[in-house]
């Protein structure tokens, strides 16, 4: 037995999760043998408003108050001002009684700094690198897999989807384990005579883990774009002319490019956003915008709340931007779902 | 007669996984011929086609193209354009860039890009419609817009497979003259891979009926007609009655209880062979004056024709007439003897083949 229990209405909200799941599959079965499907779909409806619709207004709601619940803008200026919040809620009195005693706002940790804004562009950063190398890696993966010539392409295919069966949590873990000092790579590196590397807690570990754990988000929408691609289209390519290569870049990339912009947006949504990976493979010396947001939450004083909804709000309409943008290039969802 | 030869094919072999689909195919096509490849699905000739192509190799056999042996040669390095089946035009970029994809990868400049391109949008009757998506277009311009995008890099030859497959009964009749007519115009080798008989009695100049992966039968829509090798070929290029007889002597056939002159010889005597009469040639004459008596058995209209099925001498007969027989009339039946055609019997056509390879 666990100190912790599923509450009764746990209970009942995994029901209703599961007769929306139900009344997903029946709707879908019976699409058109006389079932209403409004009907069905109404507790996943439901479902949406309880734990999608709701948060995300209570996001807004927490964002634009403070703890008392007064309309402000005050969270947003933590975005490029970190302590504002913090220095607004001390006296000014104060702040100047101290500084007379030759303190700094600094000493104070009160200091006008814009750790926010730099985590965020780090953030960026990072989840641009995740994206540059996913591509890079993850075009010529789905490339090889979608080649009709190819004969092991299916098995590949297996080899990706497989590991996504299992939770990002525990692979993380896993790759933890693997880098460590006393790891099997270090273990091996030492046995060949290289020595034992610090591999944990840096940056390009993190970097691995989002590469790890974000890579098939890249592989599948191009695979399902290339795969459905008419072969015939290269064979007419090369019978007007073009070598391998010319095909390659003037039908087979061009056309692909549905496939190429899901997969970017793919991973690089996740990547942004990524919390736990960071903490995980960084050892806590590398912060990324969603580690920060999770401390806000985390935070025992109540107004951070206010500010990890202001940030998650900017977060967010980054997210709703791209995926914009997603419609845009590939408006029928060609690259889009995964396998 | 042998300069003229343009592209020869010898014991072209081919297997997929085991299955043999090509097997000892030899061939060859003279220039500004227009050679029809002609056989069901399945019988090869697609294969063929892309062998030529450089789509494929062959397992064994070589391709000889203008005097050079091409086999390996990559498909970009041969001097023949193809029209796909379903045009496999690029979706990414227009009528015009289409059509201007193979002038642009020899570097032609760009005048000269445009007055091509320009003049193949006319010659397929599509001026205008070069800056319309290849999606906008109807099935039957998507067609021309292929033609126009192989025929624009003038190639010696152009390999279509089954070009006309997706369009309408209307379009493709219309299609095939305009076809031949631009085949003509132009002086390029066609070569053209159907399975619609009819399409290739129109279009082509020889004709190469293949089943099973082998050549059972080239020569000209007439003599294909008229003189079929074997049962099979009558019976896939148009309609035949096919019935098994003795040959009793040079120009004497018996069949059907009956015997019939014709002005085949070389069989020896009481030999078994097929005989092959198309349902046209099959003439209905009085009870008496027939060369056998037969019972109808139905009548159907077609159009130009009654379609009668007649029961004569223990096989039933397929007759196209112009004049209706009433059902159940006897009546009598005559071929004359120019319109029997007297074959090896199938089975032992086969082994023959192999002996002479």
């Amino acid at each position: 037995m666990t100190d912790f229990h599923v509450p009764v209405w746990g209970y009942w909200m995994m029901g209703l999760g599961f007769a929306a799941f139900v009344a997903l599959l029946i709707s879908y079965i019976h699409k058109n043998r006389g079932f209403r499907r409004p009907i069905f779909a109404s507790p996943y409806v439901l479902w949406i408003i309880v734990f999608t619709v709701i948060p995300c207004l209570l996001v807004a709601y927490f964002s634009f108050t403070d703890p008392q619940g007064n309309f402000t803008f005050d969270n947003f200026k933590n975005f490029w001002d970190s302590n504002f919040n913090a220095r607004k809620a001390m006296d000014p009195e104060l702040i100047r009684q101290y500084e007379d005693m030759g303190l700094t706002l600094n000493d104070l940790g009160l200091s006008r700094d814009s750790i926010n804004i730099d985590t965020l562009v780090f953030s960026l950063w990072m989840a641009f690198l995740c994206t540059v190398i996913c591509l890079l890696l993850g075009y010529p993966a789905a490339h090889i897999m979608a080649d009709r010539e190819f004969k092991l392409g299916p098995t590949l295919v297996i080899l990706f989807i497989v590991p996504m069966w299992m939770n990002f949590l525990l692979r993380t873990i896993a790759m933890m384990s693997l880098l460590e000092d006393n790891g099997l790579i270090n273990s091996v590196l030492e046995m060949i005579g290289v020595g034992r590397q610090k591999l944990l807690n840096n940056l390009a570990a993190v970097q691995l883990g989002m590469v790890y754990n974000f890579l098939p988000f890249m592989v599948f929408p191009i695979y399902n774009v290339l795969n459905k691609m008419d072969y015939k289209l290269s064979e007419a390519a090369m019978d007007l002319g073009c070598d391998k290569w010319q095909t390659f870049y003037k039908v087979t990339l061009p056309l692909s490019v549905p496939g190429v912009v899901s997969g970017i947006t793919m991973v690089f949504m996740p990547a942004v956003t990524t919390f736990y990976i960071s903490r995980l493979l960084g050892g806590g010396k590398v912060q990324l915008f969603g580690d920060l947001i999770e401390a806000k939450f985390l935070s025992t004083s109540l107004n951070e709340w206010n500010v990890g909804s202001a940030l998650s709000l900017i977060m967010m309409i980054l997210i709703l931007a791209s995926l914009g943008l997603l419609r845009k290039v590939d408006p029928e969802g060609e690259g889009g779902g995964i396998v | 007669m042998e300069e003229q030869r343009l592209i020869t094919l010898e014991n072209i072999h081919k297997e997929y996984d085991g299955v043999t689909v090509l097997d000892n195919i030899n061939l060859y096509i003279r220039k500004k011929e227009f050679v029809t490849l002609l056989g069901p699905s399945g019988c090869g000739k697609t294969t063929t086609l892309r062998i030529i192509g450089g789509f494929e190799n062959a397992d064994s056999g070589r391709v000889i193209f203008d005097g050079h042996d091409i086999s390996g040669i990559p498909p970009y390095k041969r001097r023949v354009n193809t029209v796909f089946q379903k045009y496999a035009l690029f979706p990414h970029l227009n009528v015009k860039d289409n059509i201007a994809f193979g002038l642009k990868l020899k570097k032609i400049p760009k005048d000269e890009i445009a007055r091509r391109v320009d003049y193949m949008l006319d010659l397929v009757n599509l001026k205008g419609f070069g800056k319309r998506s290849v999606d906008s277009l109807s099935g039957g311009q998507q067609q021309r817009i292929a033609i126009a995008r192989a025929l624009v890099n003038e190639p010696e030859v152009l390999l279509l497979d089954e070009p006309l497959g997706a369009l309408d009964l209307k379009l493709r009749k219309g299609m095939q003259l305009e076809l031949k007519s631009m085949q003509q115009r132009l002086g390029i080798t066609f070569l053209y891979v159907t399975h619609d008989q009819e399409e290739a009695l129109t279009m082509s100049d020889t004709i190469v009926v293949m089943n099973g992966g082998k050549i059972l039968q080239i020569g000209t829509p007439k003599s294909i007609y008229d003189e079929p090798n074997n049962a099979f070929v009558a019976n896939f290029i148009g309609e035949s009655n096919i019935f098994p007889g003795i040959m009793v002597h040079d120009e004497l056939a018996h069949f059907c209880g009956g015997d019939f002159p014709c002005v085949d010889s070389g069989f020896g005597e009481d030999q078994p062979v097929d005989v092959v009469i198309r349902p046209e040639d099959v003439l209905l004459v009085g009870e008496d004056v027939g060369q056998v008596t037969g019972v109808i058995k139905s009548v159907l209209f077609k159009g130009v024709h009654y379609e009668m099925m007649i029961d004569a001498g223990h096989s039933t007969w397929k007759v196209h007439s112009t004049t209706m027989q009433p059902e159940g009339s006897r009546v009598g039946l005559a071929v004359v003897p120019f319109n029997i055609h007297i074959m090896h019997p199938m089975e032992n056509a086969q082994p023959r083949e192999e002996e002479a390879q």
